[in-house]
């Protein structure tokens, strides 16, 4: 009995593995498909440049600033004290609520958490942990504006 | 045996000689609810946020006869539910009144479960099923809100979403799945609607199976000290009749709310009017706020500096809140006290010390004494709001701590002391949130210390009738 015990323990702990191994296979096989079902497509988008629309330039023209779409981002192009025009992305870096230009501190705020920023993207104050990123934006001769991904 | 289903004949003994009912119509015979030293009221609370519960399917499934999830629909059928359809407008009131209500008494419910130590042997995967069920009902909030496609609703899902970015090793995954991208977008609704309307009920009503069974295979918890109630009353009828007593008033404050204030009591976090529909290009507007019962969480993420550790502020602010998550889901082992059925009062004044901690960081976020009037930004000043939430405090755990005292005798106050002492360090002193959470944290470990020293015990030996 002695000899015959580990031999029958050791087909049986094979089964065993082989078992829990297939289970394992199996049930990968199931959620793989899910998993990949439910993560999103990454289509990439335009980088630009985007010329901005009527409506967009009026934006600027009166609020000073506007959110243009550019691909899959935000970018928050807006005209400093100077006049002259800059582009930075519009998600904050905190927790990504959408930011805005206050012409009369001259400083760019996130509402949701009081994150403020200064012209060129730095964090003046609050909880944002890194500056926003700068963008290339252009106004030709015609006075059309035109905004890209690239960095300025 | 003479009144059993089978001898009865009828409806019952119909069903018994087919289905064998009889033991089922025996155990609500024989069932009681234990009758101890504490009040009967606890008892009742998970019974009534059952009930609202039940609203919320009703009221919910009432709202998807005309609800269309879309970019050009999710907003505008909302209006048409509460300026067309007839009592749309109160449907849909009954479905956020009942949702709030249901987290209030679900809190309130868990609360009076962890201070009567309802969580001891053998009822440990009660609790766990119970914080479950409670973690379900903030994702119905949570995926709820965002349904009617309004601006506030747009802010609050990219705060709350944007938070998982900071989960190790998964986050990015993560807030793509719960998002459809990396955005909120009209798929982040889409997302959003099947989880509120699918998923989560689906979840949940499996779970309150898995929960009432537990209670009544085990019954519920007899009074601390007791391994079985003195006295009780039966459950059906005489437990059953006051329960459908207290569904009939929740039902009538539930529809007087409904009534009287159709888009909530205008507290922010506590309203649900439509507003302006959501602008993906628009910016953050000033006093974007989440429900109050996520409050907390977004005062605190304001709380931590950018940095933290080498981490980022917000990835600091996440790990701290699944640590506390983690070590309340863990009570029924860390309370070793309660395991041996004795009294265990740091748990209790941990309980305490929790409300202080929560009510804080509530106050804090409604900008209380902020006077955003007097400011040259026309915001709130956070000094003032710290200065005035901290004296409010001050007030609420005098008025528990005496009650404590004189009502229930209890002597052991580390834990709420210690939250208290970073409410008023912060507040009237002006020091960081997070420094004066930690001088308090060390003052309250020195106390620890000095008593085990001198005692042999962490806690008073003479408790009293704390419990």
């Amino acid at each position: 009995m002695a000899e015959v015990s580990p031999e029958r323990h050791t087909r049986r702990s094979f089964l065993d593995l082989l078992l829990s191994v297939s289970v394992v296979a199996w049930l990968g096989s199931v959620l793989y498909p899910v998993l990949r079902y439910l993560k999103p497509l990454s289509l990439p988008g335009p980088s630009g440049p985007v010329r901005l629309t009527r409506a967009e330039m009026a934006k600027v023209e009166v609020d000073k600033f506007a959110i243009i779409p550019v691909g899959h981002e935000r970018l928050l192009v807006f005209e400093d004290p100077k006049g002259e025009l800059r582009a930075l992305d519009a998600k904050c870096t905190h927790e990504g609520c959408t930011v805005r230009y206050v012409a009369r501190d001259a400083l760019i705020w996130c509402a949701c958490h009081n994150g403020r920023f200064d012209l060129e993207g730095r964090v003046l104050a609050g909880p944002p942990p890194r500056p926003l990123a700068r963008h290339s934006v252009l106004r030709d001769s015609e006075g059309a504006i035109t905004v890209s991904l690239a960095s300025a | 045996m003479s009144g059993s289903p089978a001898n009865r004949g009828g409806l019952l003994g119909w069903l018994d000689a087919r289905y064998g009912i009889s033991p089922l119509i025996e155990f609500l015979r024989e069932k009681e609810v234990p009758v101890g030293a504490h009040s009967m009221v606890w008892y009742f609370l998970g019974g009534a946020t059952l009930f609202f519960l039940t609203v919320q399917i009703v009221s919910g499934v009432l709202l998807l006869m005309y609800y269309q999830p879309g970019q050009d629909t999710s907003w505008e059928s909302i209006r048409y539910i509460v300026t067309q359809v007839p009592f749309g407008w109160l449907v849909r009131s009954v479905h956020c009144w009942s949702a709030h209500l249901m987290i209030v008494s679900l809190v309130v419910h868990m609360f009076s479960t962890m201070m009567l130590k309802a969580y001891r042997p053998p009822r440990e995967l009660t609790w766990v099923t119970g914080f479950m069920l409670f973690s379900l009902v903030l994702g119905f909030g949570f995926s709820g809100y965002l349904l009617p496609w309004n601006e506030l609703a747009f802010f609050a899902t990219a705060v709350g979403t944007d938070s998982v970015k900071s989960v190790p090793l998964v986050g990015d995954w993560l807030l793509q799945v719960m998002r459809g991208g990396p955005d909120v977008t009209i798929n982040t609704l889409y997302r959003f609607f099947a989880l509120h309307v699918t998923i989560l009920p689906i979840l949940t009503i499996g779970l309150i199976a898995v929960h009432l069974l537990f209670i009544q295979r085990q019954g519920m918890a007899p009074p601390l000290g007791e391994t079985r109630a003195p006295r009780g009353i039966r459950f059906f009828p005489n437990f059953l009749m006051r329960d459908l007593l207290l569904w009939l008033v929740c039902l009538a404050l539930l529809v007087t709310l409904a009534l009287l204030f159709p888009y909530g009591p205008s507290i922010p976090g506590f309203e649900w009017e439509l507003g302006q529909k959501a602008d993906p290009l628009a910016p953050a507007f000033p006093g974007i706020k989440p429900e109050w019962y996520f409050l907390w969480i977004y005062q605190l993420l304001k709380e931590f500096p950018p940095h933290l550790f080498g981490l980022e502020g917000a990835q600091v602010c996440l790990l701290v809140v699944i640590g506390l998550m983690l070590s309340w889901t863990l009570i029924p082992w860390l309370d070793r006290r309660a395991r041996r059925n004795e009294p265990s009062p740091a748990f209790t004044d941990f309980g305490v010390g929790a409300i202080l901690f929560l009510a804080f960081l509530t106050l804090k976020a409604w900008d209380i004494g902020g006077n955003a009037e007097a400011t040259a930004d026309g915001l709130p000043d956070p000094r003032a709001v710290a200065w005035t939430c901290a004296w409010i405090l001050t007030a609420l755990a005098g008025a528990i701590t005496v009650l404590r005292i004189i009502v229930f005798q209890h002597r052991w106050f580390v834990l709420s002391g210690c939250a208290l002492l970073q409410a008023v360090l912060h507040g009237l002193t002006g020091l960081s949130y997070l420094a004066a959470g930690a001088i308090a944290a060390a003052g309250g470990a020195i106390v620890v210390v000095f008593w085990l020293r001198r005692t042999g015990s962490a806690v008073p030996t003479r408790h009293g009738a704390e419990p």
